[in-house]
């Protein structure tokens, strides 16, 4: 776009010359076709005339295309050619801000497109990810309370196991225990004096079997 | 062909085998006294100087009526005693406490008196019984301590812990 809009400024300035050539020629044109037609009826005088009139019209140049009118003339010409240049420069800022506008909106769908796609490859992948950690998590969840299960049955019928044969144990060996507890806690609170009507009695109360093992 | 051992007296200090054979010592020391008076010619008259008897064989003495002056006698008792000491029956019983000399004499008196008169005793500790005593006879053994008695009583605690089992009514 900027070629172009270039191209089209020097085309615009090469015309505004041309048309200033065109403009001069065209006056030259004028000039010397006037003295052809006067140069054949008169011979010296047409000269003279001519010279006349060339005297007259670069006078009548000079005065129409004096100093101060051929500087009004490039000031004119400088002020359109800024004016066009500007106007020039104008669009081109236009274009040059629609350019851009439109390289930024390009840009930034290019980018959204490219994001949103990498996005959703990302969004994808993490779902899948996810997933397939929540699948894994699940199945270990799983083992876990199958195994949770299996402890808490095997430790149940353990326990169960263990208070019974406690239980068995206890009612078998309490008598024992008392007797032991009896045993320990009677056991120096006797002395002989003590016992001697005990033994005594005992003695007395077996008496008949142990004659007769002494008498064998 | 062995003559029929004598039915002494054993008096209540001889409990044991050990005091018999301590009676039997004491005895076999009174005869060598004597035998060396009657070297001496001390004894010819027949009056010898006793040594002094410990209280044992003073008792036997006494007990059976025998002159322990009379060499015979002695000969004769020293024999008899020996025989007496391997045939006693003897009669093993164990304790749960330590014995005094006085309960061991009364238990001893009541052994002669009610099994056999020449019966020795012999005493063990054993403090697991409680209380009571475990006789052991020539073939048989009596546990008359409170462990066996309590163990023979087992069963009443089982009954007791089976009726607290049943739910109240």
């Amino acid at each position: 776009m900027t070629i172009w809009w270039l191209s089209f400024i020097i085309g615009s300035l090469v015309a505004v010359l041309l048309g200033f050539v065109w403009i001069a020629v065209k006056l030259g044109g004028l000039q010397d076709g006037g003295a052809k037609s006067k140069g054949g009826k008169k011979g010296k005088s047409v000269a003279d005339l001519d010279k006349a009139y060339s005297d007259m019209a670069e006078e009548d140049v000079n005065h129409l295309f004096n100093k101060e009118f051929r500087e009004e003339l490039r000031n004119r010409g400088r002020l359109r050619f800024e004016r066009i240049i500007d106007d020039n420069a104008m669009f081109l800022k236009q274009d040059l801000d629609m350019t851009m506008s439109q390289i930024n909106e390009y840009m930034k769908e290019q980018i959204s497109a490219k994001l949103n796609t990498e996005f959703a490859n990302y969004s994808k992948a993490m779902s899948e990810a996810q997933e397939l950690t929540i699948a894994v998590l699940q199945k270990t969840a799983d083992d876990l309370q199958q195994q949770r299960q299996a402890l808490s049955e095997s430790m149940k019928k353990g326990m169960t196991a263990h208070e019974a044969n406690m239980m068995k144990n206890f009612e078998t060996n309490m008598a024992q225990v008392v007797e032991h507890y009896v045993m320990q806690s009677l056991g120096e609170q006797f002395d002989m004096r003590a016992q001697l009507p005990y033994i005594m009695k005992q003695m007395e109360d077996h008496k008949k079997e142990m004659l007769e093992d002494m008498l064998l | 062909m062995s003559t029929p051992v004598v039915q002494y007296v054993l008096p209540a200090r001889v409990v044991s085998r050990a005091d018999m054979t301590r009676l039997i010592r004491e005895l076999e020391t009174v005869d060598n006294e004597l035998e060396q008076q009657k070297a001496r010619h001390q004894g010819s008259s027949g009056h010898y100087q006793l040594p002094t008897l410990s209280q044992a064989l003073s008792d036997f003495l006494t007990a059976n009526k025998l002159d322990v002056g009379d060499d015979h006698v002695r000969l004769d008792l020293k024999a008899q005693l020996r025989k007496l000491k391997d045939h006693a029956p003897v009669l093993h019983m164990t304790f749960a406490t330590e014995v005094d000399p006085e309960s061991m004499q009364s238990i001893t008196a009541w052994v002669r008196r009610e099994l056999h008169p020449q019966a020795l005793v012999s005493a063990g500790l054993q403090p697991s019984l409680v209380a009571g005593v475990y006789v052991r006879t020539p073939n048989h053994v009596h546990d008359l301590s409170i462990r066996s008695f309590m163990k023979d009583s087992r069963k009443l605690i089982v009954e007791a812990l089976d009726q607290l089992k049943e739910p109240a009514v």
